[in-house]
């Protein structure tokens, strides 16, 4: 494995009717819970409901990857982060389209209503489309470079991108990424109902330096493979496949794409997850990413493709996950 | 390898373009207006630096920021000799409210809106083909740490261009949650005098062309090269700075930089006159330039053009890059009284003229602890 590989270690999901990453591919299971209703703690009825649901993925992922819950605790006590793993090292992606969207419109709303006084203080770090990834980074001591791609169709795929590129650039050795869509009255009216439906949820995952990884014994479930943006679908695939020879044993397709059925155009395996769990918008990527990587990591594959954005949208890209194992896991 | 600044472009109250913009600051003209937008009614603040080019008064229209950032984009472009076709070329977006503000006129008064302009790559494309665009909601630092993710982009070899943007405009619901956090309503933003009582928004956009070096294209000139950006987060507290993580973001700018604090020649200070932020960005600065000699220049543009947000950290530093330029250091307004964290700083009320300054470091803080720190190198 190269110095400057990324590898995924940990995933996390908050989805109602999921049991787990490795559950994704099959769809939720009637009558599960509102994931938020673990969290525990002081101030959540000032969280957004974008932000109880990552805060969720995020603990999820963290334990998944064998980290502690807290990186900012003074080493050797508990959840200290240890000699191996620093806080100030550790970042933060969040993609998410509508995550604040309900603070804006209420808090003006009651400002028609009633003016300025009959608004909540507490409200005021909601209006920033940020603070899910700052409660993230406040809840576990990330203390690193801390992004939140608001980016469209493409958002959660551009999310792991920018994750792989903050430590190749050499500012992170790890980071948190979170793919996360609420739905609430406000969302509904901005996106529309219709089609499979909206998701309701996040997921997430744990991206390290392939270096960082091994020298805390962490388990590489995938590696991060080549990715692009493009005008145009076919070409942002084309484009991270042109330098890979490893096939993608399946295709994880852009939602709401026509063509529909079980398999994509070059005759792969595909995987609309819409049909599964709901438009999914700015989720969308990450979900992919965890679904493919729980795939890789259990069968052995050697390769995942995902693909986000379509005609009509404003750009398209494409992100191959690629085994662990193929470069020799743990070099 | 080097990042060079080749194109700058701005929009804000006080200017419809860089330039206009920066002799504006230069003289001490500031955006500062009765609040137009919004029902009066409804606030007891007064206040803010608008654009605005509404339609007529009282009747708002969704998109407004889109058009601004339209504006920032095409100037910078065309001031760096590029033809308008983004196509493969990076663009990063900061913003804070996003085009939020037309989603409060949808959902208040049934305005119009298109979701898919939430973000800004939808109006990107169609304006310029740019297909590689990122919105990046990274609050009232966002343009600054889209500066430094823009350097990552050249620096890790995935690109030779990119265009680096911030905009916002002022939303109904943060102009009224401001109002209800503060104690008593600001008249105007008055970085770092005993008498501020908070921050007042403005409108605008911003935007510079990056190119990797070492030197300019052909039929390009080079203002200034990016020498390093500093990014961290305090995890700290959803709103309250923490000046220890902002002293080691400063300190992580000048690493990357390879440059010593006594190098710096002047500070565009982040500067909203809160209580807070004020208070923890002197004492970071008091502790990372302790022992210096004679202290950098330092001013606070939010004084003029009020808290940009997304677009404020940009702003910032297409000033710093103009006035390492012309040695005119805009003034800091409304600094009557310096609290005691900047005795011994080198801030002025009037615009002063300084020559051979070459090194500037920009700050640029935002909710959540987001904190990314510039430095900038005059290009003769």
């Amino acid at each position: 494995m190269r110095a400057r590989d990324v590898v995924i270690t940990g995933l996390g999901t908050a989805v109602a009717g999921a049991g787990g990453p490795e559950t994704l591919l099959r769809g939720p299971v009637a009558g599960g819970d509102d994931p938020v209703t673990r969290l525990r703690g002081p101030g959540l009825r000032y969280k957004d409901r974008a932000t109880r649901l990552a805060l969720c993925a995020a603990r999820d992922a963290l334990a998944d990857a064998g980290l502690p819950e807290a990186l900012d605790a003074p080493e050797g006590t508990e959840g200290g982060g240890g000699p191996l793993v620093d806080g100030l090292r550790f970042g933060v992606v969040v993609s998410t389209n509508w995550g604040n969207v309900d603070t804006v419109c209420e808090t003006s709303a009651t400002i028609h209503r009633a003016g300025y006084t009959a608004t909540s203080p507490m409200l005021l770090p909601n209006t920033a489309s940020n603070v899910t990834a700052s409660w993230v980074a406040i809840t576990h001591g990330l203390r690193g470079a801390n992004v939140t791609l608001c980016n469209g169709p493409t958002s959660g795929l551009d999310a792991v991108h920018w994750a792989r590129t903050l430590i190749a650039a050499g500012r992170l050795d790890h980071a948190l990424v979170i793919g996360v869509e609420p739905v609430n009255e406000p969302v509904r009216r901005l996106v529309g109902t219709g089609g499979p439906g909206l998701f309701d949820g996040a997921v997430s995952l744990v991206a390290e330096a392939a270096p960082a990884a091994a020298a805390r014994g962490a388990r590489p479930l995938a590696r991060v493979g080549p990715y692009a943006r493009r005008a145009d679908p076919d070409a942002a695939v084309a484009a991270v496949r042109a330098d890979e020879p490893a096939a993608p044993a399946r295709w994880y397709v852009p939602e709401g794409r026509p063509a529909g059925g079980d398999t994509g155009p070059a005759g792969l395996p595909a995987h609309d997850l819409s049909l599964r769990w709901g438009r999914s918008s700015g989720a969308l990527g990450v979900l992919q990413c965890v679904a493919g990587t729980a795939e890789l990591a259990r069968t052995g594959q050697a390769a995942a493709l995902a693909s986000a954005g379509g005609e009509g949208d404003d750009g398209a890209a494409a992100l191959l996950l690629l085994a662990a194992t193929a470069a020799g896991a743990g070099a | 390898m080097n990042v060079l600044v080749t194109g700058m472009g701005a929009v804000s109250s006080v200017g419809g373009d860089a330039r206009a913009t920066f002799a504006a600051l230069a003289q001490g003209r500031s955006g500062l207006a009765e609040l137009r937008g919004f029902d009066r009614s409804r606030f007891r603040a007064r206040h803010a630096y608008e654009i605005d080019d509404r339609p007529a008064p009282g009747t708002d229209v969704p998109l407004r920021a889109t058009g601004w950032l339209l504006r920032a984009v095409a100037e910078a472009l065309a001031d760096a000799g590029l033809a308008g076709d983004l196509t493969g070329v990076p663009v990063l977006v900061g913003t804070t409210l996003r085009e939020l503000r037309s989603v409060e006129l949808n959902w208040c008064e049934g305005a119009p809106f298109d979701a898919a302009r939430l973000h800004f790559g939808t109006a990107l494309r169609e304006r310029f083909g740019a297909d590689r665009t990122y919105t990046v909601a990274n609050a009232c630092s966002a343009s600054l740490y889209a500066l430094g993710l823009g350097t990552d982009l050249l620096e890790t070899g995935e690109a030779d261009t990119v265009v680096v943007a911030g905009v916002d405009t002022i939303t109904e619901s943060t102009y009224g949650l401001l109002d209800r956090v503060y104690r008593e309503a600001p008249e105007s933003v008055r970085p770092f005098d005993r008498g501020r009582r908070g921050m007042l928004q403005g409108d605008g956009a911003a935007a510079v062309v990056l190119r990797r070096g070492p030197g300019a294209p052909a039929g390009a000139r080079a203002y200034a090269t990016v020498r390093g950006v500093g990014l961290n987060c305090d995890a700290y507290h959803p709103s309250a700075p923490d000046s220890g993580s902002i002293g080691r973001v400063m300190r992580e700018a000048h690493r990357r930089a390879g440059i010593k604090p006594a190098d710096v020649d002047l500070v565009l200070l982040h500067g909203t006159g809160t209580p807070l932020n004020d208070e923890a960005e002197a004492r970071a600065l008091g502790e990372v330039f302790a022992g210096v000699p004679r202290p950098p220049r330092m001013t606070a543009v939010k004084s003029m053009i009020g808290h940009t947000a997304g677009a404020s950290g940009l702003h910032s530093l297409i000033t710093a890059v103009q006035a390492l330029h012309s040695g005119r250091v805009p003034p800091t307004l409304g600094l009557d009284e310096p609290i005691d964290e900047v005795a011994g700083f080198r801030l002025a009320r009037e615009p002063v003229t300084e020559r051979g300054m070459s090194l500037a470091q920009v700050d640029s803080f935002g909710f959540g602890g987001l904190n990314a720190v510039a430095v900038v190198e005059k290009v003769s």
